[in-house]
C-alpha cells in the first residue's frame, strides 16, 4: 500500500493536528515550526496545496499573439502555455509523451510548431501531435495508432479577466467561485483602465534560501516595514524634502499612525490588507475623476489606497505607488523561486508609465532598495527555525488577535465584500491575524489529501 | 584622440572603478560619474532579449542622476539595511576592454566583467558585459563616466544584487 508520506510520523490526518493551535477566542494562534522546516510536510504541501487545486500561471498579456508561448510551472510540473493559430489559449505539460524530454526548451517566444529535440516528435501550438518521425517504419501496434499522442492538456485552465489559472486536478470548483472575495481586489487592478491591466516587459527572477511561506506572510505583514526597511524610509524622506522630480513610494504611506487600515481573510486561503495612503504619489491619481465616473467613488477610493493581497497559494500583489505582481514557486522546504513583474493599466500615458516603472524598480526589484532586505530576513528566520531547542511554535501570528471579528466590518460592507474575518483600526495595529486563513487552508488541504489517499488505499 | 590613448584612459577608469568598489571607497566611486550620468542594468525579457527602453520596460536598475546612485551608496553604509550587513567581500575583474569609438569629447568602451563575492559562508558571482561612455570631466581634470550600461548574464538572482556586485 502506498503511504501518504515517507515519514512514519505523518500517516493519518490527525498526525497534522500539532501543526496549528487555532483558538482565537482564547487569544491563541500558533503555527508549528515544522511547517517551515520538515521536508515531509513540504512534500505534502506541494501535493495537496499546489498540485491539487488552482494555481496562478500567467497573465494573458505575457502571450498576446497567435503561436506565442510561455513556460511556467505548477510546483514541480513544467507547464507550457500557448496560443494556437486562432489565438485560443491552451496549457499543457511541457513533457514529450515519447521519452519525457522538455518539448519546448525556452522561456517564451513564438512558434507554430514545437519539435522535441530528442526524437523529433512534433506538436503544433494547439498541443496536437503533427509528426511521429518514421512512423510508418516503426512497426507500431493498432493500439498505438489509436492514440493521438498530443501533449497532455492541463486538467483545468481558466481565465479570470486576463489572469490565467491552471490545475492538475479536473475536480476543482469553478475558478470564479475559487476566487470569491479576492476577485474584488483583482478587479481593482484590472478596472484601473477601461482596457484592463498588462504586465510590463522586463521581469526579475530570484531565489531565497527559505520556506515559501516567509513570502506568503511578508506581503501582508504591515508590522515589518519600519524595522526591516528603515534605509528605504530615510531615502524616500530625503528625496521628498529635496523636491526630486519623481517622488517614490513613501514608507510613511504604510505606517502613518493616524490613518485607517484593515484587513480581510477569505475562504480558500486568500487575504488582503489595506491602508489609507497618499493618493497623490500614485501615477493613477491623475485619472481619479475619470475613475470615479467609470467605477464609482467607492472602488476608485480603494484604488487610491495601499493594498496588498494574496491569491492563494502562489500569487501576490503589492499595490501602492505602483503595482507589483509576485509569483511564488516553492523549490525545497528551504528554497523558493520568485518571479516579479510590474503591472500597469493599459493605455497609460507615457510619462506616468515611466514614473510607475522607476518607482517599481526602486522598491520591488531584487536589485532595489527594499526587497533584498526582505529576502535576507527570510533566510535569517529560516536559519533560526532550524534550532530545535527553541519553542516548537513562534509568536508571530497573534498581534491583533483581540481585534479580529468574524464576517464583514463596515468598510467590507461598503465595498460589497463578504470576508471570513475582518480586522480594522489604526495603521499601527499592524495585524498578524491576516495570516490565519492561509495556514488553516494549508493544514486543511493536507489533512483532507491524506484522508482521501487512505480512503483510496482501502 | 588616438585609439591607444583612449584605451589607456578607459582601462584606468575601469580598473579604478573595480578597486574602489572592492575597497568600499564609495565617495571616490561616485566621483567617477558625471552629475547627469545614466546607470543602467537592463532586464532580460527572455533568454535572448534584453529590455531596450528604460522608460517603457522594467530594468533591474535604472538611474539618470548621480544623486540616485548616492542614495544607494548611503543605504549600504547606513547600518539600516540587513541586506548589507554583513557586507559581501567582492573582487571585481575587468577584461577584454575594446575602444568602440573615440574623440576628444567622447570615448565608448566595451568590456567584460566578473564580480566574485563571499558572504555568510557562501561564494557566488555575477558576470557580464559593460558598455561605457566617458566624457571629459567638468573640472577639466581627466575623464568621467557619463553612461554605464551593465548587461548581467546570470540574472537568476540568488537573494539579492546591488551596485557593488556588478
Amino acid at each position: 500500500m502506498n503511504s501518504p508520506t515517507e515519514s512514519p510520523l505523518i500517516q493519518r490526518p490527525e498526525d497534522l493536528d500539532k501543526l496549528l493551535v487555532d483558538d482565537v477566542n482564547n487569544g491563541q494562534f500558533k503555527v508549528h515550526r515544522d511547517l517551515y522546516r520538515d521536508p515531509a510536510l513540504f512534500e505534502l504541501e506541494l501535493k495537496h496545496v499546489f498540485e491539487s487545486n488552482w494555481v496562478f500561471l500567467a497573465h494573458e498579456t505575457q502571450i498576446p499573439e497567435p503561436h506565442d508561448y510561455l513556460n511556467v510551472h505548477i510546483a514541480r510540473q513544467p507547464v507550457l502555455i500557448m496560443r494556437d493559430g486562432d489565438g485560443n489559449l491552451g496549457a499543457f505539460l511541457n513533457i514529450c509523451p515519447h521519452k519525457g524530454a522538455l518539448v519546448c526548451q525556452n522561456e517564451s517566444g513564438n512558434k507554430k510548431f514545437h519539435v522535441c529535440p530528442y526524437h523529433g516528435w512534433t506538436f503544433n501550438s494547439a498541443g496536437e501531435n503533427k509528426l511521429i518521425k518514421d512512423r510508418e517504419q516503426g512497426q507500431y501496434t493498432a493500439d498505438f495508432d489509436s492514440l493521438s499522442h498530443g501533449l497532455t492538456r492541463l486538467a483545468s485552465l481558466e481565465n479570470y479577466r486576463g489572469f490565467l489559472f491552471g490545475s492538475l486536478n479536473p475536480d476543482v470548483e469553478p475558478l470564479r467561485d475559487y476566487l470569491d472575495g479576492i476577485h474584488h481586489f483583482l478587479d481593482m487592478i484590472i478596472d484601473q483602465s477601461p482596457d484592463g491591466a498588462e504586465v510590463i516587459p522586463g521581469r526579475s527572477y530570484y531565489t531565497f534560501d527559505a520556506n515559501w511561506k516567509m513570502q506568503l506572510e511578508n506581503c501582508v505583514d504591515a508590522y515589518h516595514l519600519t524595522s526591516t526597511h528603515p534605509s528605504f524610509m530615510t531615502i524616500t524622506a530625503s528625496r521628498a524634502s529635496g523636491g526630486s522630480e519623481f517622488r517614490n513610494i513613501d514608507i510613511a504611506d504604510f505606517v502613518n499612525p493616524d490613518v485607517p487600515a484593515g484587513n480581510y481573510t477569505f475562504r480558500n486561503g486568500h487575504n488582503a490588507i489595506w491602508i489609507d495612503g497618499n493618493p497623490e504619489v500614485k501615477p493613477l491619481y491623475a485619472q481619479y475623476d475619470e475613475l470615479v465616473e467609470r467605477v464609482g467613488k467607492i472602488k476608485a477610493d480603494l484604488m487610491m489606497k495601499t493594498v496588498n493581497f494574496t491569491v492563494f497559494p502562489n500569487l501576490q500583489f503589492s499595490v501602492n505607488a505602483c503595482i507589483q505582481m509576485r509569483v511564488m514557486k516553492p523549490l525545497e522546504v528551504d528554497k523558493t523561486e520568485m518571479r516579479s513583474f510590474c503591472v500597469g493599466p493599459k493605455g497609460e500615458p507615457k510619462e506616468l508609465r515611466k514614473q510607475r516603472i522607476h518607482q517599481f524598480e526602486d522598491f520591488f526589484n531584487p536589485t532595489g532598495l527594499a526587497t533584498p532586505d526582505d529576502s535576507k530576513v527570510y533566510e535569517s528566520v529560516q536559519y533560526g527555525l532550524a534550532a530545535h531547542s527553541a519553542s516548537a511554535s513562534g509568536l508571530g501570528h497573534e498581534r491583533g488577535i483581540r481585534n479580529v471579528i468574524q464576517g464583514p466590518d463596515d468598510y467590507a460592507i461598503e465595498l460589497g465584500l463578504n470576508p471570513a474575518t475582518s480586522s480594522s483600526g489604526g495603521s499601527e495595529l499592524q495585524d498578524e491575524t491576516v495570516f490565519h486563513a492561509s495556514y488553516r487552508e494549508i493544514v486543511e488541504r493536507m489533512k483532507s489529501g491524506i484522508a482521501q489517499e487512505l480512503d483510496h488505499a482501502k | 584622440m588616438q585609439n591607444d590613448q583612449a584605451l589607456t584612459i578607459g582601462t584606468d577608469i575601469l580598473h579604478q572603478q573595480g578597486r574602489m568598489l572592492d575597497e568600499q571607497r564609495w565617495d571616490d566611486w561616485l566621483n567617477l560619474f558625471t552629475d547627469e550620468c545614466e546607470y543602467w542594468v537592463p532586464a532580460w525579457t527572455s533568454e535572448t532579449r534584453l529590455t531596450q527602453d528604460p522608460d517603457s520596460e522594467v530594468s533591474l536598475i535604472y538611474y539618470d542622476l548621480r544623486s540616485r546612485l548616492a542614495d544607494r551608496v548611503w543605504r549600504v553604509g547606513s547600518g539600516q539595511s540587513v541586506a548589507n550587513d554583513p557586507m559581501p567581500r567582492t573582487c571585481h575583474f575587468v577584461s577584454n576592454i575594446n575602444v568602440d569609438e573615440c574623440s576628444d569629447s567622447l570615448i565608448k568602451l566595451f568590456s567584460c566583467f566578473r564580480v566574485d563575492y563571499h558572504v555568510n559562508k557562501k561564494s557566488d558571482a555575477f558576470f557580464g558585459h559593460y558598455h561605457h561612455e566617458l566624457t571629459p570631466a567638468a573640472d577639466g581634470n581627466g575623464w568621467q563616466i557619463s553612461k554605464q550600461k551593465i548587461i548581467m548574464m546570470n540574472d537568476y538572482i540568488p537573494t539579492m544584487m546591488d551596485f557593488y556586485l556588478v
